[in-house]
């Protein structure tokens, strides 16, 4: 590691952070952490920003060296020009680490820029600063209430961490993922990587017991040996969603082999993917729909599923989407069939795998448990279940939809197997995305624990990355 | 035994000729077809009966990059005589097309027999340092780029995965009737190379193009190693 890990740990996990040179009106970064549970100061010189701090109640001082005991953070929010004197003061301090917002440096490609970024390299590594950043938003830690935006949550819980070298997808990745009911533990915009690069973020988050799930947003590797050691070292501990973009360019040096010629950066990195076995996304939206999955479906590597959508036209794109991505939508046994006779509506409906069950299920919640007791006792079904579900009307008559949800819970836990949900904005079953009923519908999926994705292709792709990883793990 | 990397830095070359990466890499365990150099048309013949018949000659020439389009390859040479009539005749050829390039000498090869062409590549990646590359040889590299990459070191399970993972793996499966390729033995040169790369962290780029595969070996007619700009 390039920083003391003891150190590290206390800019993570901070019990005290100095917020150096915010401004009103709004105070972003003492208010990030108006939840924050331990000792927040502030230090500012500006006679007029003074006033609007202590009217938050927030202790003010002069100067870093008149803060009271130990400090774990500084946030560094200052002009790049005075920025290498706070890092000098804050090492001075013994601060345990720096985050800064401060930008301006190497990433300007200007002389000047790249020097201040030289002079503070040399301060933090002296002084064994673990410095976060700089240009980045810094750190968000749930249970402690460090907040790089309002809008995240603090409180217990939490599984998930995101590291990013965008400060916008980080806080991007972390406020999507919380919306799709999934609790972000920890994340970091790491920035310019000057003292503590990705490796070194990889490698706490991989030791970090709150984290089950790592998500990933690289550009690029300073350390890409060490990184692609770690993730190798992972591999069937915790999954890792690594999201890569832009396009790292190769450099301009001269090129003799054949081999040199045809190797582009998205080629090596296609295959440190299947080397270590990580997860790849290629969007915001992807790495939401894999980490919903992974959160709350069962590990599986198998790929026979059920299909249950609830119309004929349904059906059909349901079955296109799945097999598209991989998955067999096999035919049932006939003991199954000849059991599926018996009760099923075959006037507008059909059985066959796909199902078109709108007819059937909703006649009541007898027929949808005989229908799972059928595909629970059906051989040729191992990967679960893929179902639409209505939303539609959920806010006037919640009880078919809930006691649906109760049996697929019940479908998950007696077989092991996944089970998907979907509820394709505009399918005529469904409410559009962004009714009331379709809000309190999409919030009762969740809480029984369920992925829920707005169309199958996202479903379908989300499963198949999990099942895909899971399966990768066997080889 | 001369040692290829010592004498291409003596000289001042990152280039090593063919005779010195297939010297280099035959001493690493890695199957490379026999080569030697030979100055004039009598050591020509020495080396043929050294190595066995048939063989091939290649023109040596610092001066020129793509020895076939000069005439200066001859395949499949049965005897002595065969390799005296064709070392005149490509000297010949070569003064003809390429007045300007000094040649060295000739190189004669042993003859490999026919069989699937693969690729089996190195390179430094700027991130990640030496990667292996696979792929099919021919038109399927040099058309369809139908290549795949993995970081150095590989490990048995990647050199399995690489070999399956390119579009035109149903070739070395064997078509149409066609006996497979020697899978294991891809696989091991693939772990050999990379062990030879990881240990020689000097050597920047390798191409091993062709390597030719039968059902009961694989076996390199082609190496090229460069080294890397000493610092």
């Amino acid at each position: 590691m390039s920083v003391d890990r003891a150190r590290l740990d206390r800019v993570l996990n901070p019990r005290s952070i100095v917020v150096v040179g915010d401004k009103g009106p709004g105070y972003t970064w003492l208010s990030n952490q108006s939840e924050f549970t331990g000792d927040l100061y502030s230090v500012q010189v500006d006679e007029k920003e003074i006033k609007g701090i202590e009217e938050k109640g927030i202790p003010n001082f002069a100067s870093l060296d008149k803060v009271p005991g130990e400090i774990d953070l500084v946030i560094c929010a200052v002009p790049r020009s005075v920025s290498p004197f706070i890092i000098e003061a804050a090492a001075q301090k013994g601060a345990a680490g720096v985050h800064m917002f401060t930008s301006g440096f190497a990433e300007t490609d200007e002389p000047e820029g790249i020097a201040l970024q030289e002079r503070i390299k040399e301060i933090a590594t002296e002084s064994g600063l673990a410095l976060v950043g700089p240009n980045c938003m810094g750190i968000y830690n749930r249970r402690l209430g460090v907040k790089f935006t309002g809008a995240a949550v603090q409180g217990d819980g939490g599984s998930v961490s995101v590291m990013a070298q965008s400060g916008t997808h980080t806080i991007g990745l972390t406020l999507g993922l919380q919306a799709a009911g999934i609790e972000v533990t920890r994340s970091i915009s790491m920035g310019n990587v000057l003292v503590i690069n990705e490796a070194d973020y990889l490698e706490y988050l991989i030791d970090d017991d709150d984290t089950k799930v790592i998500v990933m947003y690289v550009e690029g590797a300073k350390d890409g040996r060490r990184l692609f050691e770690l993730l190798r070292s992972v591999r069937g501990k915790k999954p890792v969603v690594l999201w890569r973009g832009g396009r790292a360019r190769a450099g301009g040096r001269a090129i003799h082999s054949h081999t040199a010629s045809l190797a582009s950066s998205g080629d090596v990195w296609a295959g440190l993917y299947r080397q270590t076995g990580i997860i790849p996304a290629g969007s915001a939206d992807e790495v939401v729909d894999t980490v919903a999955a992974l959160v709350n479906m069962t590990p599986s590597s198998k790929r026979n599923l059920a299909l249950i959508a609830m119309t004929g036209g349904q059906s059909v794109a349901i079955s296109d989407q799945f097999e598209r991505a991989g998955f067999e939508v096999p035919r049932l046994s006939q003991q199954s069939y000849d059991r599926l006779a018996e009760f099923f509506n075959v006037i507008g409906g059909s059985y066959q795998n796909p199902f078109d069950a709108a007819g059937t299920v909703r006649g009541g919640e007898e027929n949808f448990k005989k229908l799972l007791d059928i595909l629970e006792d059906e051989p040729a079904i191992d990967g679960g279940i893929a179902i639409e579900l209505s939303t539609q009307g959920y806010d006037k008559n919640p009880k078919w939809l809930d006691a649906t949800l109760e049996q697929l819970a019940s479908y998950r836990e007696r077989t092991g197997q996944p089970v998907i949900t979907l509820s394709p904005t505009g399918g005529v079953m469904s409410a559009s995305g962004a009714s009331e009923a379709a809000v309190k519908a999409g919030e009762a999926i969740a809480a029984r624990g369920f992925a829920l994705y707005p169309s199958f292709a996202r479903g379908a792709d989300a499963l198949g990355r999990v099942v895909d990883y899971y399966a990768a793990l066997e080889e | 035994m001369t040692n290829p990397i010592a004498e291409a830095r003596a000289d001042g070359r990152t280039l090593l000729t063919e005779v010195e990466s297939k010297q280099l890499l035959h001493d690493a365990g890695i199957p490379v077809t026999q080569a030697r150099f030979a100055a004039g048309a009598d050591e020509a013949v020495a080396a043929a009966e050294e190595i066995g018949f048939p063989v091939v000659l290649k023109i040596v020439s610092g001066d020129i990059a793509h020895k076939s389009d000069v005439g200066g390859v001859a395949l499949d040479l049965a005897d002595a005589d065969a390799v005296r009539s064709a070392h005149a005749a490509m000297l010949e050829a070569v003064k003809a097309t390429a007045p300007d390039g000094t040649v060295d000498g000739v190189s004669v090869q042993q003859m490999a027999q026919p069989g699937t062409e693969i690729i089996v590549g190195v390179t430094t990646d700027p991130q990640f340092g030496p990667v292996m590359m696979f792929g099919l040889g021919g038109i399927f590299v040099e058309v369809m780029k139908d290549v795949a990459f993995r970081i150095i070191p590989l490990e048995q399970r990647d050199a399995k995965q690489i070999v399956r993972e390119i579009r035109g793996y149903p070739v070395l499966e064997g078509v149409r009737g066609q006996a497979g390729a020697d899978l294991d033995a891809i696989e091991r040169l693939l772990i050999q190379v990379s062990d030879f790369a990881w240990e020689h962290r000097e050597v920047a780029e390798l191409d091993l193009n062709p390597v030719i595969v039968r059902p009961d070996g694989a076996l390199a007619v082609d190496a090229r190693v460069v080294l890397a700009a000493e610092a």
